[in-house]
């Protein structure tokens, strides 16, 4: 999967290493404002009150 | 590997007694072709695209698969225990803010003379109605407490169950706030000794609550040393002072989290039909326990012990404590 990203990325080594800089920052940040926020909720870590 | 497998077969000749002589000549033929460069590139080159057989991919992909997950559930740590940090800092920014110019703009009404009678607070979801310091773990430690507790509100601060007993009021005053993350207003809670205060202010007051003993100090509270010192005046086991109905109401305890009773008006009875002005005016903190758990809830119960009336400049002695 990484070694075929990798392949695809068009341009010689150093634009290649900035566009997987960009990729990975993108996805980092989907996952902490987008998944994590959702996902949370749901998991048993962080509950407070009483019923 | 089949490729692998293709040259074995000649081995069983040196059985054969004339072929002996062939195998040095092998040796010599290939320590030639090895010194040999070129040879070598292509040897590197070639082995490479049988072995990228279905299987090797699968098995690479699974092995990266795994590697993501693991990295995912770190990263998710990471936002729980750090970014939640920063996310809620702002919240909690905000809302003090906000807290801080509707007190500022609004026309202080002065505090009823009798501290029995004050006006009722008008408290809006979502919106902090009063700020709360816990002077032992240090001057930097104050929160607005907000109305409701539901994830979004316990987001910003720490948060009021709707409906529980407001500043001061006779009744339980019950407040829920994270322990891990979100700022984590309670992440110390366990620390809080019997005594400790607990201080609110609303726009007009100043309440100072103080930790009730805890159960193992209960019965032995009149004969310790600990109770005669002066932050300890006003508190005493509440099942001497009050009656048995109050027996499990203690500085601290450890619940299941649907022992919602615990912020009952008289905690753990629910159904007692004790009329407010015989209610004893209670605090009480929860948040998750152990720690990164949701499976029990810390509970801690306070007496409110001294108030004061808000005034510029003034400060209750109590914030100095710790």
């Amino acid at each position: 999967m990484y070694g075929w990203i990798w392949r695809h990325l068009p341009g010689p080594l150093f634009l290649r290493i900035i566009q997987a800089v960009v990729l990975v920052a993108g996805i980092v940040a989907l996952l902490m404002f987008v998944v994590f926020p959702w996902a949370e909720p749901k998991l048993p870590f962080n509950n407070v009150t009483t019923e | 590997m089949p490729a692998q497998g293709m040259p074995r077969p000649p081995r069983p000749r040196p059985v054969d007694p004339p072929t002996e002589v062939i195998p040095r000549v092998e040796d010599d033929y290939d320590d030639e072709y090895y010194d040999d460069d070129e040879y070598y590139d292509g040897e590197d080159d070639k082995p490479a695209p049988p072995p990228d057989s279905f299987a090797r991919k699968a098995v690479r992909g699974f092995g990266e698969a795994l590697i993501t997950m693991g990295l995912v559930v770190l990263l998710f740590v990471v936002y729980e225990v750090y970014v939640t940090d920063l996310l809620s800092a702002e919240k909690q920014q905000e809302a003090t803010a906000a807290l801080d110019s509707e007190w500022g703009s609004n026309v202080v009404t002065p505090p009823p003379s009798d501290p029995n009678r004050q006006t009722k607070l008008n408290l809006i979801e979502g919106k902090a109605f009063a700020k709360m310091y816990i002077p032992v773990f240090g001057n930097d430690w104050k929160f607005s407490v907000v109305e409701g507790t539901t994830d979004k509100h316990l987001e910003i601060g720490p948060g009021h169950y709707k409906d529980t007993a407001q500043p001061g009021e006779p009744g339980n005053f019950s407040i829920a706030g994270h322990r891990v993350g979100k700022g984590a207003p309670f992440n110390d809670l366990d620390l809080l000794q019997s005594c400790n205060a607990i201080v609110v202010q609303t726009q007009t007051q100043w309440f100072v609550y103080r930790v009730l003993p805890m159960r193992n100090e209960v019965a032995g509270w009149a004969s310790d040393p600990k109770s005669k010192q002066p932050a300890c005046a006003g508190v005493a086991p509440l099942s001497t002072t009050l009656g048995d109905a109050y027996a499990k109401t203690v500085g601290q305890e450890i619940v299941a989290p649907t022992q919602g009773e615990v912020i009952a008006p008289i905690p753990h009875q629910v159904n007692a039909t004790v009329p407010p002005d015989k209610q004893a005016r209670l605090l009480t903190l929860t948040t998750c326990h152990p720690r990164f758990s949701d499976k029990q809830r810390l509970i801690v119960h306070a007496i409110e012990t001294k108030s004061y009336p808000v005034a510029d400049g003034f400060v209750p002695p109590e914030m100095t404590e710790g």
